[in-house]
């Protein structure tokens, strides 16, 4: 089978040469027009020869899977209208998927949210449902999942989508034309192939066996219109401000650069009665403003220019959302514990370090962190301590008895004397042989300078003395990039499954632009790693990650500081969610993009607004749900 | 001294000291910059004297005491806070011992420390000015005592202004003394080169240095400095051009006196007016740089007490008053004072005065 792939490379440059005349519809949005300040929707046939790749016969014997089974999260009730108002702080770069600065930025989200992809997660049940795959089934290689594709599947401009733009999706990532290197790597090194069996039927074939769910999520493709990228050496440029057709329930509709963006809800969406997909996506209109700063937005929202805010910090929870629209009850306040994987957020220590190379120092380190005071004062008691990396993971890969060093003078004193930090200076700092007991941290947040100097000064009390670099965010970037940190606070991300080998795999310590930013460089561990990664056994897999997870633990290389259970917002009353509020893995309630679940109530908005202008109360409300709370 | 008893400088000091409230100010800020060299004796969580067991200490500049120095159950620094009302507690039960009886501490005026977050168990910081806690004016939003972030920030405030002076006017001084009595094609040079350098943009150029490496009070003096020395060159100049055609400049010339001679002896003595009369005005402006480079996160890295910092931390909390005010009162009251001792000593240097119009 493998023959194949490597007809299609010779196959795509065949038809992008074919491509070469200008075809008629390009002429809307030609290259040489400069680039003005409002960007609407038109023509989005850009290609006249559409490439077309060869079938390849399906394997017998698969056995398709589907699930219609599952309860829907969406409510019945909800009714479609609307304009939803919300904000970002910054205009994006671009408006493009991928190349240069298309990951950047607080746009990001949004822009990926309209798109869908082959299956998706019930965010409840967590249980795999039909996206725009139907069906799907996997190859007996172990490595391979085919799919079924919806064939009512339509991109926003009408085109069907079809196993083409799959095809295409993959050569495109691997483009040189769209200068997008980390794309690149990950369709050459995990997905190998993409393969069309027929207009309807495609297969994803990874570099190395693992289990189906995991493949299932991974090779998750989305497809890329073929008809709307013309790939040349100008695409980059071309594709900035060019809208894309979608095959989400918005496409972006207008935009005014620096100013806002606005998505309209598709007419006719094609995923518009599917069962999970119903009732979803209620408002006809999302206006994404530029606001910023966010204190200007908490004013926009105040005056209910905006249709919610994010209550994140303990700060705005309790200070910022007051007075009076929520004591009378205008704006309703919610804290929904979500049960979802927590991000990693922390010190890093670079063991390349030579202080920090030795594990007791480590150790002494961690017992010298007063994480537990930051919490109760800082952060008022919100927020419990953060276990481990990994935590809080779906289907039990997460080492469960894995407990975070609490502050413990008795041990860091054990632990420093160990390391031969026995003298104490005339400040209290410990020294060894004229080496004062300091290390630098790096960040790049200045709300982190509260948590840090309460740190610093309960760690003067073991002897160690950390020295705050507050950095700008870019040098901070370069910093741990280029592994010159000593500590380093950073919050990673989370994914379905435990990312040891980015993290930890010796392959990646010692050399800059890699996630392993603690230099973790232990051969039985990249054993174990390697294992993990190849297993397809869930319950060795399992083993193997509580075991791996002990192993960092005891290396001591992070100290976990805290994780968000829940999520704080505040909306206009007239913003409706649905019974229950949200779903297991909400991060956001009142998100119109990726969930959709609330709609907004134009007879509620009336009456708020009216007794807004009369100075007539409702009664004030503030919900704490906890129903998904793990911890 | 030469100065002192130079009837001129007399009669200056006795104009200055008749405008009342510039003495007045020039007094009280020689007070509080006094108070402020001193003032780990003012403001600081180590005791003055603590009297134990027969022994005295004092903690104030000496190396840490740990907690077992006095019977605490800790290695680190001992809290005096804590150990004040451990002793007093112990002397006021009716078990005490004799030594028991005659242990106590001493507190500085505010038990603070720039550094240390206090935290009370039933409210979260910034925590309203509060006279039984000893938190004069409140604290900050974690929990430091802001009188004590004050004061050392007034102190490290001041210590830049004024070693940022100090290199300025030497650099300044002495190139402008050389452009003006060399004059000719050195003069020029340095006049074209010092236009050029004075268009440079500084507060960006700090902006990309502080994004670059944390910044510390020596790289942001230098970096200050670099910026900052031409200002002074011109007045210089002009100055020692016009003294150096003076009459007896010539006359010590054909006495036979060298060029160091007379610019050391003859000139510089003569500017010395337009020196002292920019002292104040620079001071200012240094202390006010700093703030502003704190202000907007381009200063000394945290956790350094400064009034930038306390300022961006006051008007992000605006609910708590007593940050923001504190910091603006202390800021207006020393820029005030500085102003009031700038024109004052204007005023006396003014030659005016033994000016006669008939």
């Amino acid at each position: 089978m493998r023959n194949h792939f490597l007809l299609l490379p010779a196959l795509l440059a065949f038809a992008a040469c074919s491509s070469d005349a200008p075809p008629p519809a390009a002429g809307a949005a030609d290259e040489a027009t400069p680039p003005e300040d409002v960007v609407v929707a038109s023509d989005t046939h850009f290609v006249a020869d559409l490439p077309t790749y060869p079938s390849v016969p399906l394997p017998d014997g698969l056995q398709w899977i589907t699930n219609e089974d599952d309860p829907v999260f969406a409510a019945p009730d909800a009714k479609p209208g609307g304009t939803y108002r919300t904000y970002i702080t910054g205009f994006p770069l671009t408006l493009r998927l991928h190349g240069p600065d298309a990951a950047s930025g607080s746009y990001v989200a949004p822009k990926r949210s309209m798109y869908m992809s082959l299956v998706d997660i019930h965010p409840n049940t967590l249980k795999f449902i039909p996206a725009l795959a139907t069906h799907w089934a996997f190859g007996a290689d172990g490595k391979t999942v085919y799919y079924k594709l919806d064939p009512r599947a339509r991109w926003s401009d009408g085109e069907p989508v079809t196993a083409d733009d799959y095809v295409f999706s993959r050569e495109m990532r691997l483009s040189d034309f769209i200068v997008d290197p980390f794309g690149k790597n990950y369709f050459t090194d995990q997905i190998v192939g993409v393969v069309k069996h027929d207009d309807h039927t495609i297969s994803v074939v990874g570099s190395s066996p693992k289990p189906p769910d995991e493949m299932l999520y991974e090779y998750g493709l989305s497809p890329e219109p073929r008809h709307f990228h013309k790939l040349d050496g100008d695409w980059v440029k071309n594709y900035d401000w060019r809208l894309e057709p979608t095959t989400g329930a918005y496409h972006t509709a207008r935009v005014e650069k620096g100013r806002f963006i606005e998505l309209e809800r598709t007419a006719n969406w094609w995923a518009k009665d599917l069962k999970y997909y119903q009732h979803r996506f209620n408002v006809d209109k999302i206006r994404v403003e530029v606001i910023r700063d966010d204190d200007v937005a908490l004013q926009y929202f105040l005056r209910g220019e905006l249709d919610a805010y994010s209550l994140a910090t303990p700060a705005r929870w309790y200070e910022k959302a007051v007075g009076e629209p929520f004591d009378k009850g205008y704006i309703h306040k919610i804290q929904f514990y979500n049960d979802v994987p927590r991000e990693a957020r922390g010190m890093w220590l670079n063991m390349d370090v030579p202080l920090l190379n030795d594990k007791n120092i480590r150790l002494g380190i961690a017992y010298a962190m007063n994480w537990d005071a930051v919490l109760r004062t800082v952060m008022r008691g919100d927020y419990p301590r953060l276990r481990m990396h990994f935590e809080g993971y779906y289907w039990g890969y997460s080492n469960p008895t894995i407990q975070p060093r609490g502050f413990d003078l008795a041990k860091a004193d054990q632990y420093f004397t160990t390391a031969g930090f026995t003298q104490r200076g005339p400040d209290g700092i410990r020294t060894k042989g004229g080496q004062r007991l300091a290390v630098n941290v790096s960040y790049a947040s200045p709300d982190l300078s509260s948590q840090l100097v309460l740190l610093r000064e309960e760690a003067k009390k073991a002897g160690l003395e950390l020295n705050l670099n507050l950095l700008d965010p870019s040098t901070w970037g370069t910093q741990v990039g280029e592994k010159k940190h000593e500590i380093v606070m950073l919050t990673f991300g989370t994914g379905l499954t435990p990312t040891f080998w980015q993290h930890y795999h010796s392959v990646n310590a010692h050399k800059p632009q890699t996630n392993n930013i603690t230099n973790m460089d232990d051969k039985d561990l990249d054993k174990l790693i390697d294992e993990f990664e190849s297993g397809t056994n869930l319950e060795t897999r399992l083993r193997l990650s509580h075991q791996i997870q002990q192993i960092i633990h005891d290396a001591a290389d992070y100290i976990p500081s805290y994780k968000i259970p829940y999520v704080r917002e505040a909306y206009w009353r007239w913003v409706k969610l649905p019974e229950g509020y949200g779903t297991r893995t909400s991060t956001e309630m009142t998100d119109p993009f990726s969930l959709g679940l609330l709609w907004i109530d134009p007879d509620t908005a009336k009456e708020t607004l009216e007794a807004r202008d009369a100075g007539r109360a409702f009664d004030p409300v503030t919900i704490v749900d906890e129903k998904w709370r793990v911890n | 001294m030469r100065f002192r008893l130079d009837p001129q400088t007399k009669k200056q000091w006795r104009r200055f000291r008749s405008i009342r409230r510039g003495y007045w100010s020039l007094l009280i800020i020689l007070a509080l910059l006094l108070a402020s060299v001193f003032a780990e004796l003012l403001v600081n969580n180590r005791a003055l004297v603590v009297h134990y067991q027969g022994d005295y200490y004092f903690p104030t500049y000496g190396a840490y005491l740990p907690g077992t120095t006095f019977g605490l159950d800790y290695q680190y620094e001992t809290n005096y806070r804590e150990l004040a009302s451990v002793l007093a507690e112990k002397r006021a039960s009716s078990s005490a011992s004799a030594a028991d009886r005659g242990n106590w501490v001493v507190l500085p005026l505010v038990p603070y420390s720039a550094y240390e977050t206090d935290f009370k168990p039933e409210a979260f910081p910034p925590y309203p000015p509060n006279f039984s806690a000893k938190h004069y004016l409140g604290t900050d939003v974690t929990g430091r005592d802001i009188l004590a972030r004050l004061v050392y920030g007034f102190r490290l405030a001041m210590a830049f202004a004024v070693i940022l002076l100090f290199c300025n006017y030497v650099i300044g001084i002495a190139l402008g003394c050389t452009m003006g009595f060399w004059g000719g094609a050195f003069d020029l040079l340095f006049q074209r080169l010092i236009e050029i350098w004075s268009n440079v943009p500084f507060l960006y150029v700090i902006m990309i240095i502080a994004s670059v490496i944390v910044p510390n009070f020596w790289t942001l003096v230098i970096a200050m400095v670099i910026f900052g020395w031409m200002n002074m060159t011109w007045y210089m100049r002009t100055s020692t051009y016009k003294e150096k055609a003076r009459e007896y400049v010539s006359a010590a010339r054909a006495l036979g006196a060298t060029n160091t001679r007379i610019v050391f002896v003859h000139i510089l003595p003569n500017t010395i007016s337009i020196i002292v009369t920019f002292i104040p005005f620079s001071i200012a402006s240094g202390v006010t740089a700093l703030t502003a480079l704190d202000y907007l996160g381009f200063g000394l890295p945290p956790p350094t007490p400064s009034w930038g910092e306390l300022l961006s931390q006051g008007t992000a909390n605006l609910r708590a008053p007593w940050i923001v005010s504190s910091v603006v009162a202390a800021m207006s009251l020393v820029l005030l004072m500085v102003a009031y001792i700038g024109e004052a000593i204007r005023e006396a240097f003014d030659p005016k005065q033994f000016t006669f119009y008939e």
